[in-house]
């Protein structure tokens, strides 16, 4: 709730933001690529043959990136992806670090998707399935998109819509092994966004 | 997740499809605004209508220049180049979803459940999140990057550049796995058509520009334009909606290569079994390299300026090979002794040791060394990231893949079991050629990738490769080789015993060669 609640203020700020912009000429950015901001997420696991349904749970998230800004409209660099939440075993952590590029495919709006991949780590996910903990590493991947207001400027502030996917493969537990586990996260914030 | 095997044909003929009909609507909108006949007598500029179809009958017409210079300007102010398309970022992404739309109708007419989308199964994919999906191997390892390349060449059709189509590209892999199937999402699928579709899309965008002669008129272009269609059918159609087709300009210069060099060998060769030295029957094959640019020197920050295309096919199976090694980035370094890359691969690969396919991408540092005036030896050694690779397995205790059973769930719906495992990992490799007046004589390559497996049994797969192949020109461009190869596989499963599986056989060839560097 707490990242949520600041999400709501970022967004209330980005009109003030805007608008004291609008009147200056936008400043010379250098070819840094710098991103910070929180969301709030949501979680859902999978595997291929498990009978259960897995419920969605709720968390709080902190997102990163940093990078270079190979033009206007495209930037590379690292992405990272924390969220934590709780079930009925505990607390669970999941951080997600991806290479990624950001695209805005119209140089004068704040329209752009991102994509990449790389390793997720899994705290704990295990609890979910069997009383044992374990970490687990996992294949990750990233996709999402939103808008950035003050695009040309030197600082900006973005909203993102984003899915993280961590493929953990099987895991072995108590209970024996669970075959293809897969976790989506889905999150919804803001960032400061410095170039 | 994908559809059901759909033949590379039908691929192929669904991109078509959703050109023409965009072709026709714009041929249409075109033809609306042919110039004014009256114009037809000023004698200064002659040029082909802007409708390709009036321009196959021969029929240049004068236009006036001051009527439609608002039009062109507009139109040539969008173009980063003479021969260059007009840029359109939005015209891109409706494509992308065009094609969805054509690859969903070709789902429906071949009566498959997976075309029966609705707003309901799109939440439901949505909800779902990205899965492993349980599809056939050449449908997930060759058709999807396909499927890929159709819509990275939509974004190089219209002016986009490579890291622009890639997203692109990845815009059509992610909304086909969520709203073009009722199948969910899959995970594998959203990346063997994004960077598999990157790597064939730009293969093919720069192929088809190697068969275009934007110089010439009549049916001499024309031709050359059906040629680069039948390659690149998106650029093509594209070429034919917006009246480039005909327009004579010259060729961008990003799409001309350093350098060019094919060689076609076409042999027998004998394969040995784990137990037996070589079969006594031979299997034909037909093995094709393309050499676009020169991937051993300059600096380059062009992507694909330079890359190297094999495909193969026979030698035991219809379709054997198919690599792509394409230049992301080249730096000599050391005064230009060393040359460093970036390289992005596509690889696909089947034999009776192993049958793999991956999207990589890996630094690679070679040297070329002058032996004397006429002789050189060239050296290169690579080794990267497997962003995800997929080779054959067979769950612990089964030594054999059973028959193809009907499938009792709806047409286009894989239930499984999948005998191929996904995972990330690794791969290194050397390169060694000799050459003597241009020409190949002697060859070693050796490659090993690392698969650890994620989606299926838990193990790490370890594949290797070498071949050694002397050549000796005959007379022109015609010469005659032999090859020895080596595939060998080990697979360390990581159950309770630690199972380790190994496979490995020999393989020979003689073939003639025919080469043009």
């Amino acid at each position: 709730m707490k990242s949520l609640g600041m999400c709501v203020v970022l967004v209330c700020l980005i009109p003030a933001r805007a608008l004291a912009q609008a009147a200056q000429p936008p400043a010379p950015s250098s070819g840094l690529w710098i991103v910070a901001g929180a969301a709030s997420g949501t979680l859902r696991g999978h595997c291929q043959d498990c009978p259960q349904d897995f419920p969605f749970r709720h968390g709080g998230a902190v997102v990163g990136n940093a990078g270079y800004r190979v033009n206007a409209r495209l930037s590379v660099g690292a992405d990272l992806f924390w969220m934590q939440w709780r079930n009925e075993s505990g607390r669970i952590r999941g951080t997600a670090i991806d290479a990624v590029a950001q695209f805005r495919p119209w140089e004068s709006q704040g329209f752009f998707v991102k994509g990449g991949a790389g390793m997720a780590l899994v705290r704990n996910w295990v609890q979910t399935l069997g009383p044992n903990p374990d970490d687990s590493k996992a294949l990750a991947v990233v996709i999402g998109g939103g808008w950035e207001f003050n695009p040309k400027g030197r600082l900006g502030l973005q909203l993102f819509a984003m899915q993280h996917v961590g493929a953990l493969g099987d895991l072995q537990t108590v209970n024996g092994p669970v075959a293809d586990v897969t976790a989506n996260f889905w999150s919804l914030g803001a960032a400061i966004v410095i170039r | 997740m994908a559809f059901a095997p759909m033949s590379l044909v039908m691929r192929h003929v669904c991109a078509v499809a959703v050109w023409l009909i965009g072709c026709l609507a714009m041929a249409r909108s075109a033809g609306a605004q042919a110039p004014d006949p009256s114009t037809l007598e000023k004698p200064d500029l002659v040029q082909p209508l802007p409708n390709p179809i009036a321009s196959f009958v021969s029929m240049p017409v004068t236009f006036n220049p001051e009527q439609s210079a608002g039009s062109v300007t507009t139109k040539e102010a969008q173009r980063a180049c003479d021969g260059c398309p007009p840029r359109r970022v939005g015209m891109s992404l409706l494509q992308t979803t065009g094609i969805n739309v054509v690859y969903g109708l070709g789902n429906l007419a071949r009566g498959q459940v997976t075309g029966r989308i609705t707003p309901k199964t799109w939440w439901a994919n949505m909800q779902m999140g990205l899965v492993w999906d349980l599809d056939d191997f050449t449908v997930n390892q060759i058709g999807h990057p396909y499927q890929g390349s159709n819509y990275f060449t939509a974004g190089r059709a219209n002016g986009l550049t490579f890291y622009e189509s890639a997203a692109v590209t990845a815009f059509g892999s992610a909304t086909w796995e969520f709203f073009g199937e009722t199948n969910h999402a899959s995970l594998n699928d959203f990346i063997n058509t994004t960077l598999g579709g990157i790597t064939l899309g730009e293969m093919f965008h720069r192929a088809g520009w190697l068969i275009r002669n934007t110089r010439a008129t009549g049916k001499r272009r024309l031709w050359s334009e059906i040629g680069a269609t039948a390659v690149d059918p998106i650029t093509g159609l594209n070429r034919v909606a917006s009246g480039d087709w005909s327009r004579v300009s010259d060729k961008p210069s990003d799409f001309i290569p350093s350098s060019l060099g094919g060689v076609a060998s076409a042999g027998v060769l004998w394969r040995g079994s784990q137990s037996t030295a070589f079969t006594a029957v031979g299997d034909p094959f037909l093995e094709v390299d393309l050499y676009y640019g020169d991937t051993n020197t300059g600096r380059s920050r062009t992507p694909y300026d330079a890359f190297w295309m094999r495909l193969r096919f026979g030698g035991g199976s219809a379709f054997s090979e198919a690599r792509v090694r394409g230049r992301l980035f080249g730096q000599p370094i050391r005064k230009g002794g060393l040359q460093f890359s970036v390289i992005q691969t596509y690889n696909y690969q089947t034999n009776d040791a192993y049958s793999t396919g991956s999207q990589a991408i890996d630094a690679a540092i070679g040297t070329t060394l002058q032996l004397s005036q006429r002789t050189n030896f060239w050296i290169l050694g690579w080794g990267g990231l497997t962003v995800l690779g997929a080779v054959d397995s067979l769950p612990l205790g089964v030594t054999e893949k059973p028959k193809d059973e009907t499938p009792s769930a709806g047409q286009g719906i894989s239930e499984g079991p999948r005998f191929y495992d996904y995972g990330p990992g690794s791969d290194f490799g050397m390169l060694a050629r000799l050459t003597h007046d241009g020409r190949d004589r002697a060859l070693f390559f050796y490659v090993g990738r690392q698969i650890y497996s994620l989606d299926g049994v838990r193990a790490n797969h370890f594949l290797q490769h070498a071949r050694v192949d002397l050549l000796l020109p005959l007379r022109g461009s015609l010469g005659l080789g032999v090859s020895a190869e080596y595939f060998d596989r080990r697979s360390y499963y990581q159950d309770v015993a630690g199972t380790t599986l190994k496979y490995h056989y020999p393989q020979v060839r003689a073939y003639f060669t025919w080469q043009r560097r």
